[in-house]
């Protein structure tokens, strides 16, 4: 696995120098090995896949203009992931200031779609009473991230859903370890409150 | 290690961050304290609640129409940079040649050559004022045609005769490798109204699918062509490619998707057949196997995944 990850960030090195020379094809590379994962996170944390797509789109025209300042101070995936988990910042803060995020959100024709809603269940033992309780529950989680903090999410979300490690998570956001430990923590806390009010 | 240390660090240990040496001495502790013991429970209980929220995985084909807007954003960006590295930045790229003197130098014996060579066929030339005027850049082409009349090839041959129009009808000849032909056949393959033309342009393109600018037009023909007849000759020119060049299988999974015509989805299915096992392909067929209104799509699709290899 170590090997793999080497070898991988090996691979990214070659392609970034090759794309800083101007090679179109080398970056395209580089999109296609983490542009998913972009997607994900930015759909889960926008809850909106066109706010989802136009981050992505964002976060990569954002890559291609400054990749010729790419200095190999930490991997490709670390500085695409920062762009991007500043760009998901930046939308938190101004989504909060329009109006209280809510995880009912409303579609293109205006109808009212829970986030979990959007989400296929296609396991074998599809049980409609079980499945109203897990939206039930999704709404309530959605409701209890909403009361975290534009940082604090973000952390939680990394950590959580995309099971990154502290350490990593400290150097996207520019911060440290200790920093993400203790966000990491309020947020914990938070939702406990949270839910439990809820129950 | 006290109580109080234990529950503050409990969220490390559910999301497994505690060194081991911590690890080991916190489980000890937890295993003879009844309290620290339903501390870490709920803490696991949360980190179980909180992934009844599955995370919202973006469907295939909302990430082929992310990819190819993201490349058509980029292609204007790569537009943007190399003009602007022309018209604002004219000395990196000097700075760039200073740093390579023999490709200076070659450069400059091919440019001395090359206007040496135009220089005196101009003047061997005999001025013929009443003959067309031969467009000679992709620029010209474009900017002085008004329209392609008609595209013929001889069938023995490589021999393609196109009729075009500027300012009065013009006839150009040449070889299908000559990239005059080539540029006139891709503006005919993206400008013509004639649905013939545009027909024959991109039969007579998808002999030349290795160059990148053909694919890229056969592409655009593929997704944005209004006549199914053009969009099929397009497909079946960029079949071979699906394979090699994910920008192919995008596009071909997106009119999969989302083209009008069942014919083009069919062939577009058919195309992706030797790629189905690719995560992307294979979801969205088991969609179509289970959803699409197009009882024969349908069908299709259901025929191709039960080939499959299930996925453990």
């Amino acid at each position: 696995m170590a090997g793999q990850q080497s070898a991988s960030r090996v691979d990214d090195a070659n392609l970034i120098r090759e794309a800083q020379q101007g090679n179109h094809r080398a970056f395209e590379e580089l999109i296609r090995q983490y542009d998913q994962q972009v997607l994900r996170l930015a759909l889960h944390l926008t809850g909106s896949p066109d706010d989802a797509q136009d981050i992505y789109q964002e976060a990569f025209l954002k890559a291609y203009k400054s990749v010729g300042n790419f200095r190999f101070e930490c991997s490709f995936y670390t500085w695409i992931y920062r762009i991007v988990t500043n760009l998901c910042l930046d939308h938190l803060r101004k989504r909060q200031v329009r109006k209280e995020e809510s995880a009912v959100l409303n579609d293109s024709d205006g109808e009212e779609f829970s986030l979990l809603d959007t989400v296929s269940d296609d396991r074998a033992a599809h049980n409609p009473e079980r499945d109203l309780m897990r939206k039930e529950l999704g709404r309530k989680i959605g409701k209890a991230l909403t009361r975290l903090t534009e940082r604090e999410r973000m952390v939680f979300e990394l950590k959580h859903y995309q099971g990154l490690k502290l350490r990593t998570i400290g150097e996207m956001l520019n911060t440290t370890e200790e920093t993400a430990k203790n966000t990491l923590f309020r947020a914990t806390q938070k939702l406990r409150t949270s839910l439990s009010e809820m129950r | 290690m006290n109580c109080e240390w234990v529950k503050d660090n409990a969220f490390l240990y559910a999301y497994d961050e505690l060194p081991d040496d911590q690890r080991f001495e916190f489980e000890q502790h937890v295993n003879r304290c009844a309290a620290c013991a339903e501390e870490v429970k709920a803490l696991k209980g949360l980190r179980e609640v909180m992934s009844a929220a599955p995370m919202m995985e973006p469907s295939p084909s909302f990430l082929a129409e992310s990819r190819m807007k993201l490349q058509e954003q980029l292609e204007i960006a790569q537009q943007e940079r190399g003009w602007k590295r022309w018209f604002f930045d004219p000395f990196a790229m000097l700075s760039s040649m200073k740093f390579s003197p023999a490709l200076a130098a070659v450069i400059l014996m091919v440019g001395f050559a090359g206007g040496a060579g135009v220089a005196y066929k101009i003047a061997q030339k005999p001025i013929d004022k009443n003959g067309p005027p031969q467009p000679t850049t992709a620029a010209s082409v474009d900017a002085s045609i008004s329209g392609i009349s008609e595209i013929q090839q001889d069938p023995n041959t490589n021999k393609v005769t196109i009729k075009y129009n500027t300012l009065t009808p013009q006839t150009a000849e040449g070889d299908l490798n000559d990239a005059r032909i080539q540029q006139l056949l891709l503006y005919a393959a993206r400008n013509s109204a004639n649905t013939g033309v545009r027909l024959n342009s991109v039969g007579l393109a998808s002999k030349q699918t290795n160059d990148s600018k053909v694919r890229d037009a056969l592409k655009a023909s593929l997704r944005y062509d209004p006549n199914p007849g053009v969009r099929l000759k397009a497909l079946e020119a960029l079949g071979p490619y699906v394979k090699e060049d994910a920008t192919v299988r995008d596009v071909v999974l997106e009119v999969l998707l989302h083209d009008n015509n069942g014919g083009v989805r069919s062939l577009a299915m058919q195309t992706l057949q030797p790629v189905a096992a690719d995560s992307n392909v294979r979801m969205e067929l088991q969609y179509l196997a289970a959803n699409d209104k197009d009882v024969a799509i349908k069908r299709q699709a259901k025929a191709i995944t039960a080939t499959l290899p299930e996925i453990d």
